[in-house]
Formats: structure tokens, sequence, C-alpha cells
């Protein structure tokens, strides 16, 4: 079984975002960079199931600057296989679904696990581009997986508004990884070491003879309004009607 | 997880990979052999997993696990909730093996790097790291002296968490006098020998993290001489180890008790007897009798390079925790606005005082981290050069002979005072137990006293160390300085506190020489009344040459990259304002330790005993 997972380079969470100058995007010198958490979740179900089915691959594909390699890197040292990066200035969604369809063709894997969105644009749309253009299978959100006959098909429970929904769906298929779905392991110091003799392959993104402009144009990003400052109050009475006049929680 | 379980832990990645890279320059190492196998990439990675550990499976049984301790029941001791699985979870990792050798199954990572570790795992959760750090320890002297048999049967189980190590030293009547010892060893047949007497204060002397505890345990082989000649090192494990590695009955170690204690207290500190009930049976370690004390030695730089680690990692978080208090905690106006008595309350950060006891606070532990680094990096580059450059590789292992008792007492005296000026930040929120600072300061008292206390590390400079290959190590140590001063003394940023950097070397000089004049006059009792006054001086002067060197370094990164974010720009200020303010505010007291100990004053000496008190 082959199992392809992405990995997107994002702002570690802990940092403090700033946003640049001229309000087009945010400050990106002297910022973490990390794997994106749904993400990581995606590469450790991959990894659950080759440690339950035995054998089957895990590759692990990053979209965007060179500088993604070390996302790789730290799947690769959680326990992927091998590692696709395909470079490309600042694509929008519709273009990452574009090349990892390629990549997919290319590929042939049984399965393509993804975070359910990525915490920087909060996009959530590429999984399904993607399930679309392949004309898969998709189940999103998912909070458990199993896979059944063999690796054939597979159920999924979804986290939806107010409730839980089960899908069962033949592979190959698309899913997308919510919080719940697992905890993901660290990368160990042996993990690390031989990551680095696993397979790096690089593609330019201009070789898969895809459209790639953007149809997203981002026009301006703002910093969340600041929190007012708290205040005191004197009675239990003026709390409430703070809460009920001015906060409106009540 | 219990509300009891929040993880205070702080780090500050930043700083360390500024004093890592940028300042010390450890990157050079991956070029060489010894280290190619491994890249700052690589490291950078083992950071970010480490920091994760810490943040959240270390860093939150910390004070669950000082309030809760270690108990003692029928013979078993048991440790905190949450360490079991935060054992299983570090080897999993292979953190402990980072520095271990390739031979011996480890990854070879570069001591320096090491000690960033150390300081995440040790800052998270000093208690715990005793117990795998100890485990190292142990591990490191049967791989350096055992004989091909000793490794075979231990060492596995030592680097992959099986077994727990320990470092059995002290009696109740040798402490300081380790010569003291009275436990007996005698001959079976082979290497093994029985066993016989109690040891006291043995860290992870006995815990249930592992399956089994192997003891490196000094002893004396009947008939040897007395004193420290006559001491052997031996092998016990605490049940015996079958044919095929699996661990079997108690070999008669038994824990008589646990220590109640005022800090690290998640760390089990036992009294240990051996052979009281039966036969124990131990194994020379290598196949040499009476040189216990030799191996011991050798690998003393390691051990005490790892306390002094420990007092910087426990400052270091305290630090950053005031840190974030300061900024958030309210009182008092502005200085500025005293006429006003409607004036805002401000943060505390912005008061003067609570800045300069920040300040204080951020130059110690830069200038810890600096000089436990740059003690790291020279056992690095001894490991590099040792077959290609012996003369090199005999420069880098002086150094860290020399700045072994240095590194050791200054990094624990001072951590704890740094964490005594975190109290202090807080008020009185620092001296209760809903904030961590409190246990910092009880954590930390323990550094300066064991493995060796401050004051025998102040003999070990004067008597051995100031004369270390003939006096070449100092003359390397004042020429690195020396150096330093000439070339920066007229610096439009750090000039005038690198004149007064060579003021301090000088007077250090003239004590030195004093000190060297009392040891040729055999005035022993006023050489070793001056010796820990003496090491003081001097640790100031070798850290404000660090800071001062760091200061240059974020001096030209910041004045050099117009690229950078506000934040770097700042940052490298921060380092800058450290060197100056270390050198003006902290490191004259050079002057006042030097004139101490030229005055020649034997008053210490003289009082009658008396004269302290005549009652008691
Ligand atoms: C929590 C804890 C954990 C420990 N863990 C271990 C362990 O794992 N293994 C182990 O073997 N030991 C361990 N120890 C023991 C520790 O190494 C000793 O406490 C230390 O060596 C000091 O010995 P002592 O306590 O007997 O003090 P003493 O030797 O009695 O010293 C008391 C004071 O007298 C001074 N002094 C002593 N001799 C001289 C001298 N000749 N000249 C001038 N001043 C002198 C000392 O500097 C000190 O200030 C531990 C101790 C503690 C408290
Ligand atoms: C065990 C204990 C017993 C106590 N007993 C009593 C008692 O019996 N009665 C009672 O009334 N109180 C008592 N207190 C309270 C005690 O007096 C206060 O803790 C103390 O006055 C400090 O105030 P604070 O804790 O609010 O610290 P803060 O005032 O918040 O001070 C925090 C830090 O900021 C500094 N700082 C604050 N303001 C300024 C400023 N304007 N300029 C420069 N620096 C500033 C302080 O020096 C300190 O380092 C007790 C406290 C403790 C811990």
């Amino acid at each position: 079984m082959k199992i392809l997972v992405t990995a997107k380079r994002v702002p570690d969470p802990e940092t403090t975002i700033k946003v640049n100058a001229d309000g087009t995007g945010i400050e990106e010198a002297g910022i973490k960079w990390v794997v994106n958490p749904f993400d990581e979740i995606a590469i450790e179900e991959a990894l659950r199931i080759k440690e339950a089915q035995g054998e089957a691959e895990v590759v692990i594909v990053s979209v965007g600057s060179a500088d993604c390699q070390e996302q790789l890197r730290t799947g690769l040292a959680m326990g992927a296989d091998r590692a696709i990066l395909v470079s490309a200035d600042n694509p929008d969604p519709t273009a990452v679904s574009r090349i990892l369809e390629k990549i997919v063709e290319q590929e042939s894997p049984d399965l393509v696990i993804m975070g359910k969105q990525a915490i920087d644009d909060d996009s959530n749309e590429v999984g399904q581009m993607l399930a679309q253009r392949l004309g898969w299978p998709q189940a999103t959100f998912i909070s458990e997986l199993e896979l059944a006959g063999g690796g054939g098909s597979a159920t999924c429970v979804r986290e939806i508004d107010g409730g839980l929904e089960t899908l069962s769906f033949p592979l190959p298929a698309v899913i997308t990884a919510d919080l719940r779905l697992n905890e993901p392991r660290y990368a160990s110091l042996p993990g690390i070491m031989k990551a680095r003799k696993k397979p790096m392959e690089e593609i330019d993104a201009s070789s898969l003879g895809i459209e790639l402009g953007r149809s997203v144009t981002i026009v301006s990003v703002q910093p969340p309004p600041e929190r007012a400052a708290g205040r005191v109050v004197e009675s239990v009475d003026e709390l409430i009607a703070a809460l009920q006049g001015e906060a409106k929680v009540l | 997880m219990s509300d009891a379980n929040i993880n205070f832990f702080k780090a500050d990645l930043r700083s360390m990979e500024f004093t890592l890279y940028e300042h010390l320059g450890a990157q050079e190492l991956f070029e060489h052999e010894y280290y190619e196998h491994m890249s700052r990439e690589d490291c950078d990675q083992v950071m970010q997993q480490t920091l994760r550990l810490c943040n959240e499976v270390l860093g939150p049984i910390n004070s669950s696990g000082d309030r809760q301790g270690c108990t003692l029941k029928d013979g078993v001791v048991t440790t905190p909730d949450g360490y079991k699985e935060a054992w299983k979870q570090l080897w999993e990792l292979g953190l402990p093996n980072f520095s271990v050798s390739l031979e011996a199954g480890g990854f070879q990572g570069p001591m320096a790097v090491l000690g960033m570790l150390s300081e995440l795992q040790m800052g998270a959760n000093i208690s715990f790291t005793m117990y795998s750090g100890l485990t190292y320890g142990a591990m490191e002297l049967i791989e350096h002296f055992g004989t091909d048999d000793d490794k075979a049967r231990f060492i596995e189980g030592m680097t992959s968490g099986r077994y727990g190590g320990t470092m059995c030293l002290s009696e109740p009547h040798a402490g300081s006098d380790v010569g003291a010892i009275t436990t007996t060893a005698t001959h079976i047949d082979g290497n093994s020998y029985l066993i016989k007497g109690s040891k006291c204060w043995i860290s992870g002397g006995d815990h249930d993290l592992a399956e089994n505890i192997i003891h490196l345990l000094l002893a004396r082989v009947e008939g040897a001489p007395e004193g420290t000649q006559g001491i052997s090192l031996f092998i016990v494990p605490r049940d015996v180890i079958n044919e095929d590695g699996s661990s079997g009955e108690n070999n008669n170690v038994i824990t008589a008790s646990l220590e109640h204690k005022l800090g690290i207290n998640s760390s089990a500190t036992a009294v240990l007897n051996f052979g009281d009930d039966g036969d124990c049976v131990g194994y020379l370690c290598g196949s040499e009798e009476n040189v216990g004390m030799k191996q011991m030695f050798k690998m003393m730089n390691g051990a005490r390079l790892s306390v002094g680690l420990q007092g910087h990692s426990v400052a270091a978080t305290a630090y950053l925790n005031a840190l974030a208090y300061a900024r958030d905690r309210k009182q008092g106006a502005s200085v500025k606005a005293f006429k006003d008595p409607n004036a805002p309350r401000v943060s505390i950060i912005e008061h003067s005082d609570v800045r300069r006891m920040l300040l204080e606070m951020k130059s110690k532990i830069d200038g810890m981290r600096a000089i436990a680094g740059k003690m790291a990096l020279h056992l690095d580059w001894v490991n590099v050069l040792r077959d290609k450059d012996p003369d090199q590789a005999a420069y880098h292992q002086g150094q860290v002979d020399l700045l072994t008792p240095i590194v050791k007492a200054y990094c624990s005296d001072q951590g704890f005072r740094v964490c005594e000026t975190a109290i202090q930040v807080y008020g009185g929120a620092g001296y209760v137990k809903d904030n961590p600072v409190e246990q910092y300061l009880r954590d930390s008292k323990i550094f300066s006293i064991y493995e060796g206390t401050n004051h025998i590390q102040a003999l070990d400079l004067v008597v051995r160390k100031l004369r270390g290959r003939k006096g070449q190590d100092l003359a390397d140590f004042s020429g690195d300085l020396t150096d330093f001063v000439e070339a920066n003394s007229q610096d439009p940023a750090i000039g005038a506190e690198t004149q007064l950097l060579g003021e301090a070397s000088e007077r250090l000089q003239t004590a030195g020489a004093a000190i060297v004049g009392y040891m040729m006059e055999g005035k022993l009792d006023q050489l070793t009344l001056y010796a820990t006054p003496f090491m003081q001086a001097m640790s100031h002067v070798a850290v404000c040459h660090l800071l001062l060197e760091a200061a240059l370094v974020a001096e030209g990164a910041r004045t050099q990259d117009f690229d950078q974010s506000q934040e770097e720009f700042d940052f490298y200020a921060g380092k800058v304002m450290s060197g100056k303010f270390y050198a003006n505010f902290i490191m004259p007291e050079v002057f006042s330790l030097c004139r101490a100990i030229c005055s020649a004053d034997r008053s210490a000496i003289d009082i009658p005993d008396n004269g302290f008190c005549t009652q008691w």
C-alpha cells in the first residue's frame, strides 16, 4: 500500500505574528517554521497504518520554497519513507491542488491523507479540490479511520456540527485529518539521523505543465483588533449588567 | 491531567542558538570527521523535539513531583506520578544517547549541543534528569574503563533505559574526604568481588523507572593502601544479571532509607546497604585494582560540567518566569509621574530597579551559558583534534581542565542567586507555592554541594589546575584574555568595559601571584582561605570576557544587517547591554575579592574558636 501525505510549512503557532509594512502579508523575518499541525496528524496516521499493515510506503510532499525541506525532514524523521519537494512561488490553494493532482498521477497512491486545513491561512479547501480533480471519494475532518478489505476500502468518523458522521468508501480516496484523529509522535534521535539518508526528490512546479497563476488575490492583511484592557467591577450586579449590556454574552 | 500539572518551564531558544553558533561557532565542528555524520539542521530538529518533550512531558510533572516526592515502602522506591511514562518517552526519543560514542551505539553528537539539550531538560525538571544523567555518567565509566566483557554485559541496558545507573562514593564519614571510605571488596575469582558496606546520599539509588540499577561504587580491596591510593571502582548491579541478560534476584543491595530534602524532591536520594544480609557480588571495572580515584577523576570534567549546567538551567527558567511576571504585574506609577497621585499603575518591568534585577539575572545566565558552552566546545575540539593535532588538542584539554572547577562552582553559586533574585522580582508572590520560583530556589541549593563542594572546586583550581601543564594552561587562558583586551580596548561599543576587564585581569594576576606566594611559603592555611575568593574573581573575569566577546558579535550583527526585524535588532541590543552591565555592575567584585586576597588578612584563621560564640 502506498500513502501520500502532505506537509505545509507554516509559522510556529507559538510565534508572535506581525503584519508586514505594506499590509500584504506577515513579517517573515525571525519566525520559526513548523509542519502544519494538522499535517503532522496526517503523517502520524499514515505511519500508524504502515505499522499496522507491516508493509506500506509513506511518501510526504510539500509545495513551496526550498525551505520546505526542513518540514519534509521532520516528516522523514517521524518515519515517512521518502519526500517530494515541489518548488512553487507562493501558490494559492487552487494551484496546490493542481500540483498535487499531478503528483498523485505520478505516484498512484492508494490513499492521500492531508490536514483538514493549514493554520496559517485556514483555507480548508485543498483536500476537497484535490478529490474533485481526481474524481476520488473524500472524507474531511476525520477523527477515526479504519481500513478494511485488505486496504481496499475505509470507514471514517468525521466531526460535523453537533455530532459525528460515519462514512464508508472505496480506495483510493482523499481524507483530511481533524485534531482528535491521533496524537503525533516525536521525531526520535534515531529517526532524525536516518532521515538524512532518505530520498528527497525535488520537482519544479513549472515542469508539471499546469496553470500555476493565482486565482485568489490577497487584498490586505490586518491584525486582529487589540484586546481592550480589562476592568475591575465593584459588585456582582455590576458584572452581570456589564455581561448583558456591554459584552452581550448573557 | 490535574490542575497541579502546570508547566512553568520557559526556554529561550534564540539565545541558546546565539551562544552556540553565532558566538562560539560550534557549527565548525560538523566539518570535521569526528562530527561530520551530523549537521546543524539535525541538531536543530533534536532541539525542537526536546523542547516539545520538555513542554509536554517533563515540565508538567515538575511541581507535582516536588510535592509528591519519592516513597520507600517494603524496600521498594516509587517515583512520583508520570515519571515512569516520561522515562519511557525520553528513551524512545534516544536523547540520553546524544553524545554517546557511535561505538557504544550512540549518536556521537557534540557536547556543546548536548549542553543546550541538557539546559532544556534540566530547566523543565531537574530532579527527573538526575536519573538519566547519572545513568549516562555510570555508563561512560564502563565504556572508558570496563573490559569488553563489562561492556557487553552492561552498556546495552544503560543506553536503552532498561537499567538506571548511580555513582556510589559518599559514606556517612566520607563526603568531601572520599579517601576515608570503608566499604570493602573481597576477591572471589576472576573480576568478581564480595562488596560490603554502606553508602549514603546516593542519587537515583533505587527507583521504579528501570528494571535494574547498576551502581558504580568505590570500595577498598582488602589490604589496599590507605587513602585515595587504595580505592577501586566496582560495577554492582542491584539485581543479579542472568546469563541471558535478564535481571534476576536481588544482589543484596538494600535501600535502607530515603532522605527528606530541601529540594530535588522527586530525585530519590538513598542510603544503600551492600551485602548486609548475604553475598553482594560486584565486578572490578576494568582489570586493575586501586585505580578507582584516577578513573573517577578522568570522568569528572563531564560530571562537573553537568552540575554547572544544572545551576544554569534552573536559573534560566527562573529568570524567564520572573520576566513574564514583571511584564504582567502592575504596581506603582512611573517614577517620571511622581507628582501625580492619579498616574496610571505600570507594569513593574518599567521600574528601574526591577530592570536592574532582570538584567542582572539575564547577564549571569548569558554568562553561565557562554562559559559552560565554551567548556563543552573545548571538549569537542579535543575529540576532533586528538589524533590530528596533538598540540592543539592539548591546548583544548588544558582549558577544559582549568574551566571545570570554574564552571561547576560559578554556575552553581550564581544559579542559586539568580533564583533568589527571581523571587525578589515576584515580591510576595514568589515566596508562595502558586508560583514556580520558590521550588527553583530550593532545587538549586544542592548544586554547590554535591560533585565536590564548591570549596573543593576552589582547592582543585588553586592547587592543581593553575599549575596544569607546568602553568601552560593558565598562560593560554591569560593569553586569550590579553589578546582580547588589546584588540578591543578602543571599540566604540564596548571599549570602556574592555579596559575595565583589562584592569580586573591585572588585579587577578597580582592576587594569583599572592596565592602562589602562600603556596611556596607553605602557608597552607592562608592558601585555602583565599582559594574560594580567588576562584570567584577568576570566574568573573572569565565570564566577563565571554560576555564582551558575545557583545561584539551582537553589535556586529546589529549594525551590519539592515534587513533584520525589530525583534532581532532588540535581541542583539540585549546581548550588548548584557555584556556592558555585567562589566559595570557585577564583574567589579573582582576588585574587592583581590583586595582581600592581597591584604593577607588572617582574621578568619586567627579568630579563636570561642570568638565565634562562647556558647555554641
Ligand atoms: C541530594 C544529594 C545527592 C547526592 N548524591 C550523591 C551521589 O549520587 N553519590 C555520591 O557519592 N554522593 C552524593 N551526595 C553526597 C555529596 O557528594 C556530599 O554531600 C558532598 O561530597 C559533601 O560531603 P558531605 O556532605 O559529607 O559534607 P562535608 O564533607 O562534611 O563538608 C561540610 C563542609 O565542610 C567543608 N569541608 C569538608 N572538607 C574540607 C576540607 N578538607 N577543607 C576545607 N573545607 C572542607 C565542605 O566544603 C563543606 O562546606 C549527595 C548529596 C546530596 C545532599
Ligand atoms: C509570607 C508573607 C507574609 C506576609 N505578611 C504580611 C502581613 O502580615 N501583613 C501585610 O500587610 N502584608 C503581608 N505580606 C505582604 C508583603 O508585605 C508584600 O508581599 C510586600 O509588601 C511586597 O508586595 P507585593 O508582594 O505585592 O510585591 P510587589 O509590590 O508587586 O513587588 C514586586 C517587585 O516589584 C518591585 N516594585 C514594586 N513597586 C515598585 C516601584 N514603585 N518601584 C520599583 N520597584 C517596585 C518590588 O521591589 C518587587 O521586587 C506578607 C507576604 C508574605 C509572602
